[in-house]
């Protein structure tokens, strides 16, 4: 009769009692962990966003018109806090990924480590997109300038297809470092660029070379040629 | 231990020389066309007004590969048609050497000081090599009031025609004027005066590898010279004609390198201008006379045309970079129908104040925020000669008066904002 009460009932309800222990110590360190990884991201916040301060980081965002495109988007904050936010928040997730980690199940340890190789990816394809979008910020800008101070009355269509050449070549290079195909990108990308090419030499063509010619030149021949010169020395 | 610009050649060629009282500077690059009338003129100078002291000619060249040198060490004059009333004790001597350095007029000068310097010359005068109005009285009047009258800094004062000189006019001189407080006309004239005491002053700055050494050379000289309270004066030269200049020259970029230089000295002097209020004439030696002045063509549809586009095209760029009220007015202006087009004073001061101030608080890459004013300052010159059209020099000068005054009256309102903030939103 004992030997039945210890195997039915106090084996499988102290088995139990070990189980729930385990996996409270999990569910413990797992606490542990992401309370650890708020404070540090708290922490870390605040120390990237005084040292960047320091560094003038804003003024060089306000420059490079990455500023101005983050007002844009609606943040209210500086681009130094918003930096700040970004460590904070890598900081977070990793350690609540740790804390998944410390759970110990099969599922939680493969979604741990397919995240941790996918984040160097991650970052890169991040990087890209700010550099990107800052080249083509401040690369569409030098053509505007450089094209209102030549006269030309396109200046703003130049400008423009400046932008949108330098962003779709980094919407590329970016997708490439996320892991899509990168033939499928290639392909993409030709026949993207092809068709357009195409279509515009077709609808020239179709309307006539003399309509063609017109056009380009209002839009793009700088008016001092159709217009006497100045003689002024300006010093 | 100064850094050694001088080559072997040229010291050997200064000992030789020994000491002398004066040294003329040359800077050139590919004159060759100009130089010799230049080297004539600096000659006779020399012969006529300082027979008694010893003289050098130098000729710092960025590289000519038009014979320039050459044009230099060939020159000679016939002392018999000077007329000279006194024998010069002292022949002149010359010398030709490529400088060292980034290339530009600042490192040309750079060479002609240690020059100066090493020969322990008592007064140094630089003047253009592409000049055709110089005289020998140039000479006399850049070199005697350092002389003679202990000045330390002898900026040019010249007779141009109302379209001449336009970046002068608009920003140039008012706005020095403003800042430093002294009334000198032709602050990036071309031709000075300097002494001994200056010139070390000079060389021993730490800006020969900067823009300084590239493009920036007058207005600091000039800038430092207000500055750092030399004693200053003009000397009265008459007309200044150059050589016809290269066709292919672009405005905007000039236009960048002469405000983009005023507004970096701003940076480099704001503890001197912030306390200066109101400004005090500057002396004018020599003997004022009337001059011929050829007409200058101006194309005022085309100046109004460039800022009416770039009211359009750059206000994005404009409305970070001025107040909004700025902002609203520019489109008003250039809305005007064409007869009626002109840029008031006040509203031209306030725009070149901020951007100065946007230069200061870099709100753009700095390229791009000077070369966006080429446009706006196109209007100004469109403005001002639809204004002055029917005015001879004397009202032109007066309208030029007026412009400065306005720059001296808001200048409270860019010491105020000129500090940066230093609360910024979190």
């Amino acid at each position: 009769m004992k030997s039945f009460w210890e195997q039915a009932v106090l084996a499988p309800l102290r088995e139990l009692g070990q189980q729930a222990l385990a996996s409270l110590s999990s569910l413990l360190g797992m606490l542990v962990l992401v309370l650890l990884g708020l404070l540090l991201g708290w922490l870390a916040k605040e120390v990237v966003y005084r040292v960047l301060r320091a560094l003038r980081f804003d003024r060089l965002c306000g420059r490079l018109g990455v500023g101005q495109e983050i007002e844009r988007m609606g943040f209210a904050h500086s681009c130094s806090y918003l930096a700040g936010q970004i460590v904070q928040g890598i900081i977070v997730l990793a350690a609540l990924l740790a804390g998944l980690n410390a759970l110990g199940t099969p599922l939680t340890r493969n979604l741990v480590e397919r995240f941790f190789l996918y984040l160097p990816h991650l970052l890169a394809a991040l990087a890209i997109l700010l550099v990107g979008t800052m080249l083509s910020r401040f690369l569409g800008r030098s053509v505007l300038i450089a094209a209102v101070n030549a006269g030309m009355p396109a200046a703003r269509v130049l400008a423009g297809l400046t932008r949108f050449f330098v962003m779709l070549l980094t919407v590329v290079a970016a997708l490439d470092e996320f892991g899509i195909s990168r033939t499928t990108i290639i392909v993409t990308f030709a026949i993207l660029f092809g068709g357009m090419v195409t279509a515009g030499a077709i609808a020239f063509g179709l309307g006539g070379r003399d309509l063609a010619r017109e056009l380009l030149q209002s839009q793009f021949r700088p008016r001092a040629k159709t217009e006497p010169n100045d003689q002024i020395h300006h010093l | 231990m100064p850094e050694e610009i001088l080559t072997d050649q040229v010291q050997q060629q200064l000992q030789a020389a020994g000491a002398v009282d004066i040294v003329i500077g040359i800077p050139s690059y590919n004159n060759a066309r100009t130089i010799s009338h230049v080297v004539r003129a600096a000659q006779a100078g020399l012969l006529k007004y300082f027979p008694e002291r010893r003289a050098l000619i130098v000729n710092s060249d960025g590289g000519s590969r038009d014979g320039t040198g050459e044009r230099v060490q060939e020159t000679t004059i016939d002392p018999q048609v000077l007329l000279l009333v006194k024998h010069p004790l002292y022949p002149v001597h010359r010398l030709s050497t490529p400088y060292d350095g980034l290339p530009g007029k600042g490192s040309a000068f750079r060479t002609i000081f240690r020059i100066a310097e090493r020969l322990q010359a008592r007064a140094c005068a630089v003047v253009d090599a592409d000049l055709r109005s110089i005289t020998p009285e140039w000479i006399d009047l850049l070199v005697r009031p350092v002389l003679d009258l202990e000045y330390d800094y002898v900026a040019p004062y010249y007779k141009r025609h109302k379209y001449d000189g336009t970046i002068t006019n608009s920003i140039v001189y008012p706005l020095t004027r403003a800042l430093y407080g002294w009334r000198v006309r032709q602050p990036i004239g071309g031709e000075f005066g300097l002494s001994a005491r200056l010139a070390r002053h000079f060389l021993a700055r730490d800006v020969w590898h900067t823009d300084v050494a590239r493009y920036g050379i007058d207005i600091w000289m000039t800038t430092t010279a207000l500055a750092e309270n030399f004693k200053v004066c003009q000397s009265y030269l008459g007309a200044k004609i150059h050589d016809a200049k290269d066709p292919g020259s672009d405005l905007s970029a000039m236009l960048a390198q002469v405000v983009g230089s005023v507004f970096s000295l701003m940076e480099t002097h704001a503890d001197v201008w912030s306390k200066v209020l109101g400004s005090l004439p500057t002396p004018v030696l020599g003997f004022p006379f009337e001059v011929g002045l050829e007409p200058v063509p101006i194309n005022v549809g085309r100046m109004v045309g460039f800022f009416r586009q770039a009211t359009r095209d750059l206000l994005p760029v404009y409305e970070q970079v001025v107040p909004p009220v700025l902002a609203r007015e520019l489109q008003a202006f250039a809305a005007l129908p064409d007869e009626r087009f002109a840029l008031p004073d006040e509203f031209w001061v306030m725009l070149i104040y901020s951007f100065a101030l946007a230069y200061h608080r870099r709100v753009l890459d700095r390229e791009h925020l000077v070369k966006s004013l080429t446009p706006l300052y196109l209007g100004w010159v469109a403005s001002f000669a639809r204004q002055t059209e029917n005015e001879d020099a004397t009202q032109v000068e007066a309208r030029i008066e007026r412009l400065c005054l306005a720059y001296e009256q808001l200048k409270a309102t860019l010491i105020n904002q000129w500090p940066l903030p230093a609360s910024e939103k979190r």
